[in-house]
């Protein structure tokens, strides 16, 4: 009976070192924590042997799925409504301020104009479902080029960054080159991962 | 005396206080199991949405928009030139424009080929010419290996009916690396 009692009876453990040793963990996570951004399109991105960082301030992500879809995204949301005014006014689409603070929010899209209300309409998890079809850039209708000259009028500083998935066909790159080209931006990054089994 | 001393009260009341003291120094003892459960809780949270690899950039140089009145054409010798054809799984390479022997090198040595070229050809220029079968992926890898053999002047190239004729016989080629030059 005597031995019953004391199985009864649980060591105490003395938690403090753990909670600070968790808090400690929590607070170096917050520190370092970038968040990660829903991309409407799954994107694998090309190996290299580049050292650079992407910068973090000032970013237009330009993305091109592996069927050849763009995507556009800005980091800021200051001017992804800027960019959204420039747009409107050159192409005569209009938005509603609900519609322009939806889009704000939106970290990258890739739709053609007429498109675009139709999606900001959707409520937040809808949107996430929502199939993208690309914004056009055919030679008539090259609405890439209006959100690229759009997004740098917003912000001088930006730069310039090409997110393109590894099956991507050079042609749908190629016309980027020649939009970034034509809008005079000569310095611009490809975003690639670094090798894995280091320099061949 | 119906009143009781001061000296009387005084001792009572620390003697209340000592009590009070006690019964609060086991009160101290908290149950922390809660708080660790938060602790992680937020960790858990902030691990999973953190992004660990930051992806690298590759920075990339183009010449601005040559202006409508002035021909920016450079002349550069022939020879000087070495056309990069990119097909599926190699690179086709030659030397010249007119009549070239054409070479194929897969993607993994397409750096010491370009290394070797660069120490042989004073003011070498290289043109790429990615074939419609290429993919970014092997225009990034292209890129790379320029920017590792050093070399300064790279271009992106339209076709040449020759180039177009190399697509069709890209497919063909059976091993990428038995006509590599020594």
């Amino acid at each position: 009976m005597p031995k019953l009692r004391t199985i009864k009876k649980l060591p105490k453990l003395d938690m403090n070192p753990m909670v600070d040793m968790a808090f400690l963990l929590v607070c170096f996570f917050m520190m370092t924590t970038t968040f990660k951004e829903d991309m409407p399109a799954e994107i694998s991105i090309p190996f290299s042997k580049a050292q650079l960082k992407v910068p973090s301030k000032n970013l237009c992500t330009i993305t091109i799925d592996k069927d050849g879809k763009m995507y556009v995204g800005l980091d800021n949301k200051f001017d992804r409504k800027q960019m959204l005014g420039y747009v409107s006014r050159t192409a005569g689409v209009n938005f509603t301020a609900d519609q322009a603070a939806r889009f704000s929010l939106l970290s990258s899209f890739g739709l053609p104009l007429e498109e675009l209300p139709a999606l900001l309409d959707l409520e937040k998890l809808d949107r996430r479902a929502f199939e993208q079809t690309g914004i056009p850039v055919d030679k008539d209708e090259n609405e890439l080029r209006y959100w690229l000259m759009g997004a740098r009028l917003a912000n001088p500083q930006l730069r310039f960054a090409i997110n393109g998935d590894a099956n991507a066909q050079v042609a749908e790159v190629k016309r980027v080159f020649d939009i970034l080209q034509d809008l005079n931006i000569t310095r611009f990054n490809l975003i690639t991962d670094t090798e894995k089994d280091g320099p061949s | 005396m119906a009143l009781p001393e001061l000296e009387d009260i005084k001792v009572e009341r620390i003697n209340e206080r000592e009590s009070d003291n006690k019964v609060k120094k086991r009160n101290l003892d908290i149950d922390m199991n809660p708080m660790v459960d938060l602790a992680f809780l937020l960790l858990t949270f902030f691990m999973l949405a953190t992004t660990f690899s930051k992806p690298q950039a590759m920075e990339l140089l183009i010449p601005a928009k040559p202006e409508e009145q002035e021909e920016q054409e450079m002349a550069v010798k022939e020879s000087k030139t070495i056309s990069l054809d990119l097909s599926k799984d190699k690179v086709i390479w030659y030397q010249g424009i007119t009549d070239p022997d054409t070479h194929v090198v897969s993607y993994q040595k397409l750096e010491s080929i370009l290394t070797r070229l660069n120490g042989e050809i004073d003011e070498m220029v290289v043109l790429i010419k990615p074939l419609p079968s290429s993919t970014f992926g092997h225009l990034v890898d292209v890129f790379d290996a320029l920017n590792y053999s050093e070399v300064g002047r790279y271009a992106m190239s339209e076709l040449s009916e020759f180039d177009e004729s190399l697509e069709s016989s890209a497919g063909e080629a059976t091993e990428p690396e038995s006509t590599v030059a020594p």
